[in-house]
């Protein structure tokens, strides 16, 4: 009895399911009867009976085309589980000129009104989801929308006697519509995913704009690094050297006027190239830290735990030498972490680990700060994060209030 | 003294000679690369070896392996290690074999010549000679060993200033102390320190691996 009830129960859902799907994916067909009943209503001798239907019909399916995506995907998502992304292209934003115009990305605009509509279309009209939309509302009826109308349409011969009253087709009818229903509906699933999914152009699509941004985040960041090593340069070393030049320059002409000042200008210049040294030396380590060159991530990121104020235990299990780019990715990765565990978040102590997770490297850096560390937009782990990206690298951080907290940057590495 | 100069540079190389030679040092071989140093340290044993970290042909750190490994075939074979960085991980690298005759300095060390030619002839004599750097970092950093917390204030400025390898003399003088009081604080602080006068070893520089040591 119970077995009967909940096999009633799954029937009765699948028939209201299959009714939905029907009506969904046979909208679109409707409207294309509707426009070849018009015109044939309107008789073959009206020159309109030919142009307004096919009007029609193209401005009905390119209007219902992704409202019919939409809902399907949305439906799929709430039965199954399974999440079929949409991947429509998203606006950029539309900024206000100095010259009062506005620029969505495509074009100036007189009203932001204008503007924003302009955007609109030709990010409509440039979406491949939406001729990926077009076809599948083309498809759907054809396949899913037929399958799901079967147990509707025995119901309503059933209920109705539509194809013919007789008593036998009635009852074959009822038995149709009962048996297809808790299956008919399934059919939606396999065609959304197959004809709804992101087709492989469109990743390709959505993974060059990635590129493109960070290509553009890594050039900005190369130039304004080199700008600052030519403003240390300019401002430090290269003027001290001037100064020690002059020095010695006016102590090679007051050895023999002056010995005692020449002396003392003599020590002046020995002092003046041991300040250019440590300045130049401190400018080397924020370019490229020595011991990373000389020994590699493990060992630099050791050094850096000894000159750290916190008591940081670092544990390795990774012997082969990396790739300089990811070595220093990752070493100044590691820097900016225990700097903030010493700045933002009072720890005391630290613990850094390297590894290898199969191709990835993983380095994790813990501490028992007060923790509520997160990413925010423009600060240093969102840099962080960003030049992590660059080598398809990602970083996670969880760090609730009051800690601890954990960071684990993961790279992946062809090398290893 | 017999002096060995590993070191790639001719230009710095070549200045090194004629400053040693202006102090009256020999310098009887000269190395560029890793393996011609370890080689030369081995085969000609000099007094002291001045060894540059850098050398090619890796051009990472191959003159401190050299070093390390002759000191390993050799203990105590004394070496002064000049770099133009300081790292602590290096220093405790080289301290780590517990002998002495061992020196870590900046290249601009050489400013000073009657200071570095000083440190040069400790090394030489089994001492050490740390940067001043590598002292200060060691003392801000790390956990401390037990037996260092029971150092006065003094005893450990006198011992750091130990490790960089003055003189008790030289202590004095930067402490604005007398020599005899200098010399009472380090009996008290080997006392403190458990290193006792056996004869062998020596306690000075067994006191500044004990400081530098700590892990």
């Amino acid at each position: 009895m119970r077995v009967l009830g909940s096999w009633l129960a799954r029937a009765g859902v699948g028939f209201v399911r299959a009714c939905v799907v029907a009506v969904v994916s046979l909208l679109v067909p409707a409207v294309w009867a509707a426009a070849v009943a018009l015109g044939i209503r309107w008789g073959a001798g009206n020159p309109w009976s030919w142009v307004a239907p096919v009007v029609l019909v193209c401005a009905g399916t390119l209007a219902l085309s992704r409202p019919v995506s939409r809902t399907i995907r949305f439906l799929v998502a709430q039965w199954t589980a399974t999440v079929i992304p949409a991947g429509y292209r998203q606006a950029g934003p539309v900024t206000q000129l100095s010259t009062g115009y506005w620029w969505n990305g495509f074009s100036y605009e007189r009203t932001s009104r204008d503007a924003f509509m302009d955007q609109k279309w030709r990010v409509r009209w440039g979406d491949p989801a939406t001729w990926r939309d077009l076809r599948f509302t083309a498809i759907v009826p054809f396949t899913a929308g037929v399958i799901a109308a079967i147990p509707p349409a025995g119901a309503m011969e059933a209920l109705f006697g539509l194809v013919q009253p007789s008593p036998a087709l009635r009852v074959i009818g009822a038995i149709v519509a009962v048996a297809a229903a808790p299956y008919a509906w399934r059919a939606v699933v396999p065609v959304a995913v197959r004809f709804l999914r992101a087709t492989p152009a469109m990743t390709l699509a959505d993974r060059v704009d990635e590129l493109t941004a960070q290509r553009a985040d890594t050039t900005v960041a190369q130039a304004a690094e080199i700008r600052r090593i030519e403003r240390d340069l300019h401002d430090g070393a290269q003027a001290r050297l001037v100064a020690l030049g002059m020095s010695l320059a006016t102590a090679e002409r007051l050895m023999k006027i002056d010995p005692d000042q020449a002396m003392a200008l003599l020590r002046e210049a020995r002092a003046g190239a041991a300040t250019s040294l440590s300045e130049l030396r401190d400018l080397v380590r924020g370019i490229s830290p020595p011991v990373l060159n000389e020994r590699g991530l493990v060992d630099a990121v050791r050094a850096l735990a000894l000159n750290s104020p916190l008591e940081t235990e670092v544990s390795a299990d990774l012997r082969a030498r990396l790739e300089p780019p990811v070595e220093s990715a990752l070493y100044f990765g590691a820097a900016e972490l225990l700097t903030n565990a010493v700045k933002h978040a009072h720890a005391t102590r630290a613990r850094i680990s390297i590894s290898r997770d199969g191709t990835d490297i993983v380095v994790e850096v813990e501490d028992d700060g007060r923790g509520g560390a997160g990413v925010r937009a423009g600060g240093g782990l969102a840099g962080l994060r960003r030049r992590l990206a660059v080598f398809d690298g990602s970083l996670e951080i969880t760090s609730p209030a009051g800690g601890p907290a954990r960071a684990r940057m993961v790279l992946p590495c062809a090398s290893l | 003294m017999r002096v060995l100069v590993a070191e790639d540079l001719y230009l710095l190389r070549d200045g090194m000679i004629r400053l040693l030679a202006a102090y009256g040092h020999e310098v009887v071989a000269t190395a560029a690369t890793g393996p011609e140093t370890l080689d030369a340290m081995l085969t000609r044993r000099p007094d002291v070896s001045i060894v540059d970290v850098r050398m090619p042909p890796t051009q990472s750190d191959e003159g401190l392996r050299a070093a390390l490994a002759a000191r390993r075939e050799v203990p105590g074979l004394p070496v002064l290690i000049l770099s133009q960085h300081v790292e602590q991980l290096y220093a405790r690298e080289l301290l780590a074999g517990g002998t002495g005759g061992v020196g870590y300095l900046l290249k601009e060390s050489v400013f000073d010549g009657d200071q570095f030619v000083d440190a040069l002839e400790r090394v030489a004599a089994g001492g050490t000679a740390m940067d001043p750097a590598v002292i200060a970092a060691l003392l801000s950093t790390g956990p401390a060993d037990r037996r260092l917390d029971q150092l006065t204030e003094r005893e450990h400025a006198v011992l750091g200033l130990m490790a960089e390898g003055l003189s008790n003399q030289a202590i004095g003088r930067r402490l604005f102390l007398s020599e005899s009081a200098i010399g009472k604080y380090t009996t008290s602080m080997f006392d403190k320190l458990g290193l006792t006068d056996d004869g062998n070893n020596n306690r000075r520089v067994l006191a500044v691996l004990t400081y530098l040591n700590r892990t």
